[in-house]
């Protein structure tokens, strides 16, 4: 299989700590990807260099063919219309409707007011907040301004979904509906990567999972596989 | 507005009181030019002949003054011709030269020269020429006058560019800062642009137009404050009575050097987001 993203031989430090220690990790095309991880184990720092707000200090890093290490700070904002990314903290914008929120992406790229509509509506369907679409998210319960998030996030038909701790601030009952639909995102052929600490995550999610221990990649398990390095 | 309202108001305000000190030098420094270009016109040079000239030196004198690229008009006035208007313009005074017996006034030529050499400069040269052909007993203008005149305008344009250009900076700071202000306000939304994609481009164009048009309105209103001040002005002149005529001689910006302001207050705004936005620092923004 194409592998779509490409760690080689990554390590960055902060304030002379390893945030990543030499991490070498391919991702295939359509692959569900579990980063687990205690907090500070570099999850988050991976997941943003992916997206280029990082760079690393050894190694490449390549997305979809793109030498991301590489890239002129002018090509960044193009890497990351093929990436949706969620956050632990959504950052939505509380002025802007939920339909605005989630057509930000394409307004960015100057896409036309018809292509927007349908994408828009596609996206919020798709995550079950359609019926929400003129309300402002400070209005919504978490669960559903993540899922608007996801919705933002997917409504450019990325190749890579990132998502940063996207249940940590939900409940188990939550969670679980939001994993599903990660699932559901990935079955339509996204690549998705999880970054998580949350065991409950890992119960329900039987896929590929690399673990990562104070910025060193310690293991990984696939389908049918064993724990290895 | 991305800057709240507040903030905007002191910015234009802040940039209007700016310009309106740079209009004032500019306004006293445009009616003292046009004063002077006024006065210039109006110059005439006497060319006063030597005593009991023959007619045809004097006729020859004329054809040669007239020929000359930088004479616009030539007017002969005979010595009775002279004493006429000596007695016409000091009539309390013609007994004085009752008494001398003959007439002791100068035949002369009074010359207006083209409208291209009547600067301080070209007039002397001139008159530095004429004074040596033959016939020719002296020259006079109002030299002194005229370069004391052109030598103050030079000092008030200096002191306009001089106030112009740190005005000008002022202005470009304070709409600069108001920028700052703004983008510090929205971060958070200008780092959630960027996760999604925009550009730089895309996040900066709102910030530059904004600057753009708060430089616009301080600069309009600046004028507004200006036209203002300048119509009471004149109405006080008015109603002095002492300056008889002055009011009808002062004169506001025309139309076209308006929205050439108004453009430059356009065009300082826009500078100040870019300062702004410069300093805010790569990938930022």
């Amino acid at each position: 299989m194409d592998a779509i993203i490409q760690l080689i031989h990554v390590s960055k430090w902060h304030d002379r700590k390893a945030a990543l220690s030499d991490v070498t990790l391919e991702i295939d095309k359509g692959e569900f990807v579990l980063l687990m991880g205690s907090s500070g184990a570099g999850k988050s720092t991976l997941l943003r260099m992916l997206i280029g707000e990082e760079q690393p200090d050894e190694g490449q890093i390549f997305v979809h063919g793109k030498n991301v290490t590489k890239l002129r700070p002018a090509e960044i904002p193009y890497l990351r219309r093929k990436v949706g990314a969620v956050f632990q903290d959504f950052r939505l914008l509380p002025k802007k409707s939920v339909f605005d929120n989630v057509a930000l992406p394409l307004i960015v790229q100057g896409a036309p007011e018809k292509d927007i509509r349908r994408k828009v509506t596609e996206a919020l369907r798709a995550v079950d907040v359609e019926h929400k679409k003129d309300q402002s998210p400070n209005s919504l319960s978490t669960g559903e301004q993540q899922r608007v998030c996801i919705a933002r996030a997917i409504v450019n038909g990325p190749v890579v979904l990132l998502a940063d701790e996207p249940t940590g601030n939900l409940d188990p009952e939550r969670t679980r509906e939001i994993i599903e639909l990660f699932k559901l995102i990935n079955a339509r052929g996204t690549t998705v990567i999880v970054a998580t600490h949350d065991p409950h995550v890992l119960n329900q999610v039987n896929r590929r999972v690399v673990t990562l221990v104070q910025g060193v990649l310690l293991s990984e398990r696939r389908i049918g596989q064993g724990v290895g390095a | 507005m991305r800057i709240n309202r507040t903030t905007t108001i002191v910015a234009v305000l802040t940039t209007a009181f700016a310009l309106t000190c740079v209009g004032i030098f500019l306004l006293l420094y445009v009616n003292l030019r046009n004063a002077a270009w006024s006065l210039q016109e109006d110059v005439k040079v006497m060319v006063y002949l030597e005593d009991r000239l023959p007619i045809e030196k004097v006729q020859a004198l004329e054809r040669k003054l007239k020929i000359d690229r930088m004479v616009d008009e030539v007017l002969f006035i005979s010595k009775e011709e002279a004493l006429g208007e000596f007695r016409a313009q000091f009539p309390s005074e013609s007994h004085l030269l009752e008494g001398l017996g003959e007439n002791p006034l100068p035949a002369s030529f009074v010359v207006t020269l083209a409208p291209n050499f009547r600067s301080p400069d070209a007039m002397k040269s001139w008159v530095e020429r004429v004074q040596t052909m033959e016939g020719v007993a002296k020259v006079d203008y109002n030299q002194e006058w005229l370069s004391l005149l052109a030598e103050f305008i030079g000092y008030i344009e200096l002191v306009a560019i001089g106030v112009g250009v740190l005005l000008s900076a002022a202005a470009v700071t304070i709409i600069g800062n108001t920028t700052r202000l703004a983008l510090l306000a929205r971060r958070e939304e200008i780092e959630i642009l960027r996760s999604v994609g925009a550009t730089r481009t895309f996040i900066r164009i709102p910030y530059f137009l904004e600057g753009a048009v708060l430089g616009a309105c301080g600069s309009a209103l600046s004028l507004g404050m200006l036209k203002f001040a300048f119509e009471l002005f004149r109405q006080e002149i008015r109603l002095t009575g002492r300056f008889g005529g002055i009011d009808g001689m002062l004169s506001f910006f025309p139309l076209s050097v308006c929205l050439a302001l108004v453009l430059a207050g356009m065009g300082l705004g826009f500078a100040g987001s870019v300062v702004s936005l410069l300093r805010v620092g790569e990938g930022r923004v």
